[in-house]
């Protein structure tokens, strides 16, 4: 056939080249990247002579081709269009970059929120029980214990951003202890409390402020205690800088400028531009809410705890103390607290429905002791961990939280203190035990309800994946880079749970906590070593990287059960070809951690490495050798 | 030239983590050429994937040789190293 004239009709049927965003090509199709769907010609696509199917999926158009066809006329379709090689997962991310901004943004959330749950959770617990013990018992407060436990209980909050900052350096792939940097200078101690805001206003007293933009304007020198969005948007914007300067400065200079300018610029622009733009939407806000609240038969207070966790999910729910202060002293009657313990009590049990509906063990893991917290009054892991990646639990807690603010308000409730919410709400609601308990009720059984029946769990993933054909990607592999051999998280090197590894003794690296039991080779190259006891492959690639991959720690006792391999010493191999499944759940239950190793075993002689941490697809970059990076 | 022969008694013998250890061991006596040798096969104790690639196990013969300014240390520091992990 006449790959050429094939080409040509393809390219002449997409659009042009100003409707192609990317090309690549997999064993047998053609992947395009498309800008406007509408300007497809798909009939004609189909009756082109060669293509033997043309279809639509996740943004990327494929034509089937035919093996040993599709890289021929992919190479005239490139003359043709005058476009360049994209490697597949260039591709893939051209077609992820086409996903609605919202839903990226709301799965990054997640992803950087995730890791931080535990010391979140942990907190939380003892925050409430604290908290109520102390209502309870009055005298606890002035106790010793209290004053310790009390700092157990909110250092994983008062120092949040700088967990959130770590996090976030790792997901955006930044050096974490320059993101722990951002974090610790949006909550410095020169800077006025977050939390304590409410008390300058209140008191009357003026908030310090500094000249910026060479005296352009002012701004209130305020902390950024218990953010969690404004702490990502820091840190992201810092990887990109940080990202770009790695790439622009000499390596001999590298060291000297790239953190002082990362963190200088990023520093000065989250101060000056987000500072004044968060402390002007948090004023609108309280502002809003006090006049909602005023609408009568319990509609604001139906809006309010409604949109009481979207406020949450932004950070600007620290102002609310005002209200209730202003309240207290005003009335004697703290009505505000009835909407925030309504809505803070519906997340939770929205969240209770997933875990308990959910066939997923890791969301179910997470949700429960999320849906604990929640109860207590702390909501971040359950809004951030839980229901907002999912949406429809958030949706479903903000229909409880509405149902219940109706019932508080109905009845007047009213707390005598501010502070805390949910269960421990009873403590400062004992004129109201009664209709407080209805209102929770309210909320609890709206929540779960909803949550339960809009509950969908999409089909399981790992049978999609293998009822479809294993494909044997065409990447085009650059030098001094390793694509992910495994699906799963990726994780700087010291913290593999193993010393030997993680001291680098074996070499520079990274390790992958395992989605899949399957490793496919992470670059084009050759096989120089195979375990007898199949764990651990080594490869070398043409530009003389050496790479370990080592499946599980101590899994050499495991003496190959569990294990099958695909490839054997001195094989040529392309990325992406498979070279060993795993039983994921037999190295688990034998007690082994499933830890992965992916080492570079000479990288003394290849210079410093960029590892790029998170969850990773198969065949995503993972680990960069910066001296080949900066050659290309 | 010294070299020593050895048989390995641990049952697994040199995988990941040994051979780790020993391309580190055999990495402080830089000037002097240090080499594992398993019936044909050889391999630098400084390579770690060609270390590996011998596939050494327990019960195994092998014959380690140094050779170079430091020798007689590498030799002895090589044969404490097998007899304390290998």
């Amino acid at each position: 056939m006449d790959y050429r004239k094939c080409a040509q009709e393809i390219f002449r049927h997409v659009g042009g080249r100003e409707n192609l965003v990317s090309a690549a090509h997999c064993a047998t199709r053609l992947r395009l990247v498309i800008a406007d769907n509408g300007k497809l010609d798909m009939k004609a696509l189909e009756d082109i002579d060669g293509v033997k199917g043309v279809f639509s999926n996740a943004g990327q158009l494929q034509l089937i081709l035919g093996t040993g066809t599709v890289n021929k006329v992919y190479d005239e379709f490139l003359a043709v269009s005058g476009m360049t090689a994209a490697t597949k997962e260039e591709v893939k991310a051209a077609a992820a970059a086409r996903q609605p901004l919202p839903k990226r943004m709301v799965k990054a959330l997640g992803d950087v929120f995730v890791p931080i749950l535990p010391a979140i959770v942990a907190s939380g617990l003892i925050m409430g029980l604290l908290e109520g013990l102390c209502k309870a018992f009055p005298a606890l407060a002035d106790s010793g214990t209290y004053t310790i436990f009390h700092l157990f209980s909110n250092a994983a909050f008062v120092f949040l951003p700088i967990l959130v900052a770590v996090s976030a350096a790792r997901v955006f792939g930044g050096n974490i202890f320059l993101g722990a940097v951002i974090g610790m200078i949006m909550i410095h101690t020169d800077l006025v409390n977050a939390w304590s805001v409410a008390d300058y206003v209140a008191n009357g007293t003026a908030i310090p402020s500094a000249d910026v933009w060479f005296g352009l304007y002012d701004i209130n020198l305020t902390g950024y205690q218990g953010h969690v969005i404004p702490v990502i948007i820091a840190v992201w914007i810092m990887c990109q800088i940080e990202k770009r300067l790695h790439k622009i400065v000499p390596e001999m200079l590298d060291l000297f400028v790239t953190p002082l300018v990362t963190v200088c610029v990023t520093g000065y622009l989250t101060l000056t531009i987000f500072g004044p733009v968060f402390s002007t939407v948090e004023n609108w806000v309280l502002a809003g809410v006090q006049m909602l609240i005023t609408i009568p038969f319990g509609i604001g207070a139906a809006i309010m705890g409604a949109i009481y966790p979207l406020t949450v999910v932004c950070g600007v729910h620290h102002m609310y103390n005002v209200i209730e202060a202003g309240m207290l002293s005003s009335v004697g009657l703290n009505t505000w607290m009835p909407i925030a313990s309504a809505a803070n009590f519906a997340q939770g049990a929205a969240c209770l429905a997933v875990a308990l509906r959910t066939r997923d063990r890791k969301t179910k893991a997470l949700a429960l002791p999320s849906a604990m917290s929640a109860a207590l009054g702390i909501t971040e892991p359950a809004i951030f961990g839980v229901n907002l990646r999912l949406v429809k639990p958030l949706v479903a807690g903000m229909i409880g939280g509405a149902a219940g603010s109706v019932v508080g308000a109905m009845f007047h409730i009213g707390a005598t203190a501010y502070g805390v919410t949910g269960l421990f709400g009873f403590l400062t609601t004992t004129d109201y035990m009664i209709p407080y308990a209805i209102e929770l009720a309210v909320s609890f059984a709206v929540a779960f309800a909803v949550s339960w029946f809009l509950h969908r769990e999409a089909p399981q993933k790992e049978k999609g994946e293998q009822s479809a054909p294993q494909e044997q990607p065409a990447l085009t592999c650059r030098p001094g880079v390793v694509y992910c051999p495994i699906e799963g998280a990726v994780i700087p090197l010291e913290e593999i749970p193993d010393a030997t590894f993680a001291a680098g003794i074996l070499g520079n690296g990274c390790g992958i906590q395992p989605a899949v039991g399957r490793v496919v080779a992470p670059f084009d190259g050759e096989i120089t070593s195979v375990a007898d006891s199949k764990h651990a492959i080594g490869m070398v690639s043409p530009d003389g990287m050496e790479l370990l991959i080592h499946v599980g720690i101590n899994t050499v006792e495991m003496e190959g059960e569990g294990f099958t391999l695909h490839c054997a010493e001195g094989d040529q191999v392309k990325a992406g070809q498979t070279l060993l499944e795993f039983d994921l759940d037999l190295i688990k239950k034998r007690g082994y951690p499933t830890t992965t190793a992916v080492l570079l075993a000479n990288s003394e002689d290849l210079g410093t490495l960029t590892a790029s941490t998170g969850a990773h697809a198969a065949l995503e970059p993972i680990l960069t050798v910066n001296a080949c990076a900066q050659a290309n | 030239m010294k070299s020593f022969m050895y048989t390995i008694t641990d049952p697994v013998g040199i995988h990941a983590r040994p051979a780790g250890l020993l391309v580190k061991a055999a990495k402080a006596f830089a000037g002097t050429e240090i080499t594992v040798t398993k019936g044909e096969k050889s391999a630098k104790a400084t390579q770690l994937m060609k270390l590996m690639g011998l596939g050494i196990k327990g019960g195994d013969q092998i014959t380690v040789t140094a050779q170079g300014p430091d020798e007689e240390a590498a030799a002895a520091a090589m044969e404490a190293f097998f007899k304390e992990n290998l």
